[in-house]
């Protein structure tokens, strides 16, 4: 009997030190995080600026990834068309289909898909690339040579992120509205310049002055800058901390885009919360 | 690269860096009684060499204490060093060997400053880098070149940009004067900088790229060197030309060295002084001579088959 109390006690010790180890990791995990988060950022400010490192990442990030964004943001916006056409023509509202969308992908499917998308396609390469420099030595070669591994890769893709992200949603939202006049004009039958007119007046009905920045602009931009920011974030911290050869690289791979998606998704409801408390 | 290329390439590496008359080594890896009979000269030479190092040691007095770890004690999850403690003088060359997984890579770790110890000091020119903030620790480290075991080049860059990083990083030096100090650097690893210059690591061989990160190593004229596992993975003339290059370095330049090595017979060549690291220990602290001299069982055992 006490054979058995005993084996229970140790089997709850046992469980609760188990516990109590992942919950530890995971505050030093979260706290390496912010840690990271912070120097990448405030390194944007400090000299020496590797310019070079920016453009290049700039462009492996924003120019590599317009073609499919352009894809998918033309492709999204169609197919919401399509479907919200059925919709509302059984109101009788067809004639705004141009809000509809715009509103649709300025707000929430253009920020969100490009992220999703910049986060399978960057996200990965960035935790792929980190990854090997850390498992082949090369991290440890910038430390040894005198230089901040997190200035020199983190900051430079991090930034460069923070910049492209919203230029690629723009982008996305634009194709995304131009795919859906297609259904509009050839599905409902409705002139272009009507579409195109209830399009800038969901974007702009409310007018545009520095004391007024419609809440389109705001959710559409903001979103972006902040989910550019986790994407680059997630990847470099997944990539700099890979353990475990070529099998560690591939993990950290495929913890940054599940990461990253998820936190885009999660942080994407409370970032509109908040936007439309504050902006309403 | 053409096949044709490759073989040339491959000759040219394996050729002596010493060596004028190309025909005197082998340039065929299968042609083994050659090859036996070129590594033995070869190794007669280094030791020659070697014989010659006392009377040419560089820049610093060799009384001059540049590296010392000071009863150091490291522990993971479990500890990998206690109480380790051994130093190096101006110009010598302290060779780390032991079993695979002893701590032997973690102790260059330890004098770059990218681990600090639990316990112990680790002072490079008497002054203590432990508790230094990082970005004194950068300084410091800019006293040092190291070459890593699987050379670790930035694989994004040509060879003239790995050798030039360090400069571009911490000089004010011109395009001209970089050009020229890689040209320089390279021709000292016996590297031909038309050749390799705009070659990436990835076309390189292995010996090729730790000749590379040796030069990498010595761009910026550090005082230390430090070696982790510099002929692993090389075949026997590779092995040869690297430990004559790190003997090269110790002759012409008086650099201090540290190499990590479980290739003993490389670490008698190039040793001023061994360090057997053993159970998280320093087993045995002294020259080959008093190593092989040493009546110790454990250090009879490693020393095995030598």
């Amino acid at each position: 009997m006490s054979g058995t109390l005993r084996s229970n006690h140790d089997a709850h010790h046992l469980i609760l030190e188990r516990f109590n180890d992942a919950a530890k990791r995971g505050v030093q995990s979260l706290q390496e995080f912010f840690v990271l988060a912070g120097k990448a950022l405030g390194f944007i400010f400090v000299k020496p600026f590797y310019t070079g490192d920016l453009f290049q990442q700039m462009d492996a990030i924003g120019v590599g990834s317009i073609g499919i964004v352009l894809l998918t943001g033309f492709f999204t916006g169609m197919v919401l068309a399509l479907q919200s056409a059925v919709q509302l023509q059984t109101f009788g509202a067809s004639d705004y289909i141009g809000r509809l969308i715009a509103g649709s992908m300025i707000r929430e499917l253009g920020p969100v898909l490009a992220g999703l998308m910049v986060a399978g396609r960057v996200g990965s390469g960035i935790a792929a690339q980190l990854g090997s420099m850390r498992v082949t030595e090369q991290i440890d070669a910038l430390n040894t040579l005198g230089t901040d591994p997190i200035k020199k890769l983190v900051t430079p893709r991090v930034l460069a992120s923070l910049i492209m992200l919203p230029v690629l949603t723009v982008i996305n939202d634009f194709v995304g509205i131009l795919g859906g006049s297609i259904i509009a004009m050839f599905y409902l039958g409705k002139p272009a310049s009507l579409y195109w007119r209830t399009v800038f007046e969901q974007i702009l009905s409310g007018g545009f002055t520095l004391h007024y920045i419609p809440n389109d602009f705001i959710q559409g931009l903001a979103k972006p800058f902040v989910f550019g920011g986790i994407i680059s974030l997630v990847a470099c911290y997944h990539g700099l901390n890979t353990t475990g050869g070529t099998e560690g690289v591939g993990n950290a791979t495929t913890r940054t885009v599940v990461t990253a998606s998820i936190l885009i998704l999660v942080v994407d409801y409370f970032l509109t919360q908040i936007i439309l408390v504050l902006f309403p | 690269m053409t096949d044709e290329e490759d073989r040339r390439r491959k000759g040219d590496e394996r050729r002596h860096p010493s060596e004028k008359d190309e025909t005197a080594m082998p340039r065929r890896a299968h042609d083994s009684g050659r090859v036996r009979a070129a590594i033995r000269n070869e190794l007669e030479e280094v030791a020659e060499d070697s014989a010659k190092k006392e009377t040419k040691q560089g820049v610093r007095s060799p009384q001059e204490q540049v590296i010392t770890l000071d009863n150091i004690s490291l522990a993971f999850e479990e500890p990998i060093l206690e109480n380790v403690s051994f130093d190096a003088k101006g110009g010598e060359t302290i060779v780390v060997v032991g079993e695979s997984g002893t701590g032997k890579s973690t102790i260059l770790k330890l004098l770059l400053r990218l681990l600090i110890p639990d316990k112990g000091r680790v002072l490079i020119d008497g002054e203590d880098i432990v508790d230094l903030t990082f970005d004194d620790a950068l300084k410091v480290r800019q006293k040092m070149g190291m070459v890593f075991q699987g050379a670790a080049l930035f694989d994004s860059m040509t060879v003239y940009e790995n050798v030039a990083y360090p400069l571009r990083e911490h000089t004010v030096l011109t395009e001209d004067e970089i050009e020229a100090r890689v040209r320089e650097k390279l021709q000292f690893v016996d590297l031909e900088p038309d050749k390799v210059n705009d070659q990436m690591p990835s076309e390189l061989s292995g010996g090729m790229k730790k000749r590379v990160g040796i030069a990498r190593g010595l761009a910026n004229n550090p005082e230390i060197m430090l070696y982790d596992e510099p002929t692993s993975g090389l075949d026997p003339l590779t092995t040869a030309t690297i430990t004559y290059l790190i003997l090269k370095l110790q002759r012409e330049l008086g650099v201090t060295s540290i190499v990590v090595s479980h290739d003993i017979r490389s670490a008698f060549r190039m040793a001023s002084k061994i360090a057997l690291l053993a159970n998280r220990h320093i087993g045995f602290f002294g020259t080959p001579e008093e190593m092989t001299g040493s009546d110790d069982s454990y250090i009879r055992e490693f020393l095995g088959g030598f």
